[in-house]
């Protein structure tokens, strides 16, 4: 049986089946981390660089080994859909993605692999976005995520619109998972945060624009919880996005924040953003879905000033 | 006596022959900026078309290869063509395979060789590069190379990443194949069949009957200060320079050698076992003149040929259809979506030979090959196609590289404004109106924001498009979700327009450092 074929019928089916009759999903992949183990729901972090930001905030958390085990496998996942330049705030800053990297190394991970499924030409963005330079220097891995035969079959049990996705197999494989999105205006979605930022974790987005886009972002952030979401706003995006136009769409906010649940992430980067987190339809969804909380003023928020 | 002739012929063909083949397979995108250019302008039809449309480098190839003619004769032939040297390569497998393989003179049929050079040319003036692109050898190299040794390549490259990708190596990357289609695979192999057979039996006989670019070297070559020629002192009149010439040019009877056919491999000089054959300067020879072309012939031709371009114009079928809609945008799709830089379908078609080299180098493979899209006239030329990929916003890459002048190079802040379509939104397909849900997949990879989402309905919010900064680029088209008929897509423009530059105002932050968070 080859890796492919042992996905498909391997992990699509009894390891999810599994899970799905167990109700256990966030287990999968959040089993290093004991939700009451952390002292906080959330943390935010403002006014240094975003390398300085990261460290801070996950000194709060216990720092990075309190995720990260010695020999682990961690897939990162950034914003690298656009082929445009970092100052354009359309990926995921390089220098944040390079020290979760390097913390990721630090903390005894045996491999730190960096994907996503781009929307412009994948070797432009990984390349202009400065992501892949970066990502290398700190000794990572750069993964390609461009064709179809990199993503397997997983069924969604709790989704709504969308019950099935192909996710990419080094995501499957990998024992941390962290998502690093960037905060970005979003023409159709509104926003795009933590949750919609695992739209570049599978093949076929294009299903999703047809059925329902806000019900398919909740029902694919209910498969299952990143290890850590760590929310990239240091220069963010306020109109035209997700792409941009040009830097003139773009604000200093200097801020980052990081979360084990990801609709609280998205909350409280919405209200960052100067949005109510209720008036993105996909938020109401997850929350409702039972994904995360976005009851901001009752979870534990460690606030940062750098 | 001059041996080393051919081994200097078979070293300088090996050194063209496969730069220029790995320029069609350089999925990867290593070879150095330049040398496209380079490579290219020494090809004959290319370089002759680029200098009518611009002057540069190619030109300067241009007059290289005329002046190396005159000189050698058709040395290019058996050096500089990719197309001779493949024959070359099928006739040696040929020889190989039958040790007695031998050829006989056969006087070549100028006639056809040159009633077809002149139709090739008298349509190519009149504006259809379609006789011409049948035959032209570097075109005709190109197409087999981008259309099927490319993904053949690229089958073999994913099947290697496989391979490493189960131990865990992820250093060869999946490629994906967008732009292949039934007709871009049937003619080039038909082609390869129709060249090796030929050369497999007859040798050089296609350079010598069908090729644009034999026919005019041709003519130069009988002009050229050197020739090879039979030294009637040391010649045995063995006859074997007559069985080794893939040309079938010499006539060991009558010790002639035909300077027009012969295309300077230096093979028979190679093979004379008594040393009676030389490459001299032109006051030394021996060999007397040659055939010479009718005139007449060739005025009554062009005459009679131009009638016949009219039956090459585009055709396509305006197809039935109750659907106001369905009728818009079949109508649309039978104009076809010239690359920027490429100034008007008319200029593009009138230049482009089809050789795909653009093809093989558009880094999102928007470009593909096309059938009968710019009608006969513009069979194979490279189109625009949006189902597999969109025109990335940044890349520049086709215009820097074309040979012909059909796409010219493009600054990179000119391209943002170079508009070859304009976006066409149908709103009853949109999913907003039709599932009453949110999708904008269009406006997210808008790069000029000419597709915007405005409010709709129960806070959702639709598609708007500001035509006036669209370029073009297919984005909206290439990730719209409706199936089968795209709900937003390109129209294109026969004559390139100029779009304008999207506005843009400073924002201010709605959270700074210095504030307490908002929560």
């Amino acid at each position: 049986m080859d890796r492919r074929t042992f996905f498909r019928k391997g992990f699509g089916t009894s390891v999810v089946l599994g899970a799905a009759l167990t109700g256990n999903y966030d287990k999968l992949f959040a089993s290093a981390v004991k939700e009451s183990g952390s002292p906080f729901d959330l943390v935010a972090v403002k006014g240094g660089d975003p390398a300085v930001m990261f460290q801070k905030g996950m000194d709060a958390l216990g720092g990075i080994r309190a995720f990260v085990k010695k020999g682990q496998k961690v897939v990162v996942k950034p914003n690298i859909g656009w082929d445009v330049s970092p100052e354009r705030a359309g990926n995921t800053n390089p220098k944040l993605v390079a020290e979760v990297v390097r913390q990721c190394h630090a903390a005894g991970a045996k491999e730190v692999y960096v994907l996503d499924h781009t929307c412009d030409n994948w070797q432009r963005s990984y390349k202009n976005s400065g992501i892949e330079s970066a990502v290398k220097d700190a000794g990572g891995k750069i993964a390609p995520a461009n064709t179809e035969s990199y993503y397997h079959d997983v069924a969604i049990p709790q989704g709504k619109s969308l019950t099935t996705a192909k996710e990419h197999e080094l995501i499957l494989e990998a024992d941390i998972f962290i998502n690093v999105p960037v905060l970005k205006s979003h023409d159709s979605a509104r926003l795009t945060i933590a949750m919609k930022n695992l739209m570049g974790n599978v093949w076929d987005r294009e299903t999703w624009h047809r059925n329902d886009l806000h019900q398919c972002i909740a029902d694919f952030a209910s498969f299952r919880k990143p290890t850590l979401n760590i929310v990239d706003a240091y220069n963010v995006m306020k109109r035209n996005g997700p792409r941009g136009v040009s830097v003139e769409d773009v604000v200093v906010m200097k801020s980052l924040l990081i979360s084990t649940d990801m609709v609280a992430i998205d909350s409280a980067a919405a209200k960052l953003f100067g949005i109510n987190p209720s008036d993105v339809r996909y938020i109401q969804l997850a929350a409702a879905q039972n994904v995360g909380r976005m009851d901001l003023e009752n979870l534990r928020i460690k606030r940062i000033s750098v | 006596m001059v041996r080393w002739l051919k081994k200097i012929r078979v070293a300088v063909a090996l050194v063209f022959f496969l730069s220029v083949s790995f320029l069609f397979l350089d999925f990867g995108s290593i070879t150095p900026a330049g040398l496209h250019s380079v490579l290219a302008s020494t090809q004959l039809v290319p370089a002759l078309i680029r200098t009518l449309v611009v002057f540069g480098s190619a030109s300067i190839g241009l007059v290289f290869i005329l002046v190396l003619t005159l000189l050698f004769g058709r040395v290019y032939c058996s050096t500089i063509c990719p197309l001779g040297v493949l024959q070359d390569i099928v006739i040696r497998i040929a020889k190989r395979i039958n040790r007695r393989r031998r050829y006989k003179y056969k006087k070549p049929s100028y006639v056809i060789h040159y009633l077809l050079f002149v139709l090739m040319t008298g349509t190519a003036i009149s504006g259809s590069l379609f006789l011409l692109n049948l035959f032209e050898p570097f075109s005709n190299y190109g197409r087999l190379l981008s259309n099927l040794v490319s993904p053949a390549v690229v089958l073999a490259n994913n099947a290697l990443g496989n391979i490493f990708g189960f131990f865990g190596l992820l250093i060869i990357y999946q490629i994906p194949i967008l732009h292949i289609n039934a007709a871009s695979l049937i003619a080039p192999l038909a082609f390869l069949v129709l060249v090796g057979v030929l050369s497999y039996n007859s040798g050089r006989v296609f350079c010598n009957l069908l090729c644009p670019a034999g026919a005019l070297l041709g003519i130069i070559s009988r002009f050229s200060i050197f020739k090879i020629v039979i030294d009637e002192n040391n010649c045995k009149e063995c006859g074997l320079c007559e069985r080794v010439c893939k040309a079938r040019c010499i006539d060991s009877h009558t010790l002639e050698i035909d300077s027009a056919a012969c295309v300077g491999c230096f093979n028979c000089i190679d093979g004379c076992p008594t040393g009676g054959m030389s490459f001299r300067g032109r006051r030394k020879q021996t060999a007397r003149t040659l055939p010479v072309v009718h005139e007449g012939r060739r005025a009554l031709l062009k005459s009679t040929m131009l009638p016949a371009v009219g039956l090459l114009l585009p055709m396509g079928d305006p197809g039935e259809s109750a659907d106001k809609n369905q009728k818009e945008y079949d109508e649309s799709h039978r104009h076809p979506i010239s690359p920027p830089g490429s100034i008007s379908i008319e200029h593009f078609s009138e230049h482009c030979t089809a050789c795909h080299l653009c093809i093989s180098s558009c880094p999102t493979q928007v470009l593909s090959p096309s059938f009968l899209e710019y009608g006969i006239a513009g069979i194979f030329q490279p189109r625009m196609n949006f189902s597999a990929s969109y025109c990335n916003f940044d890349c520049v890459i086709c215009g820097s590289i074309c040979p012909n002048g059909a796409i010219l190079p493009l600054d990179s802040t000119v391209k943002k404004q170079v508009q070859i379509g304009k976006a066409h939104f149908v709103r009853d397909d949109c999913v907003v109106v039709t599932k009453k849900k949110d999708c904008g997949a269009c406006s997210e990879h808008c790069p000029t924001k000419a597709v915007k989402m405005v409010p709709y309905e129960q806070r959702l919010v639709i598609p708007e498009v500001n035509d006036e900064v669209c370029v073009g680029c297919g984005a909206c088209e290439h990730a719209c979700p409706v199936q089968p008929r795209k709900a937003i897509y390109v129209r294109s423009n026969p004559v390139h327009g100029t779009a304008k530059k999207p506005k843009s105002e400073k924002i201010e932050p709605s959270f700074n450092s210095n504030q307490d968070f908002p929560f």
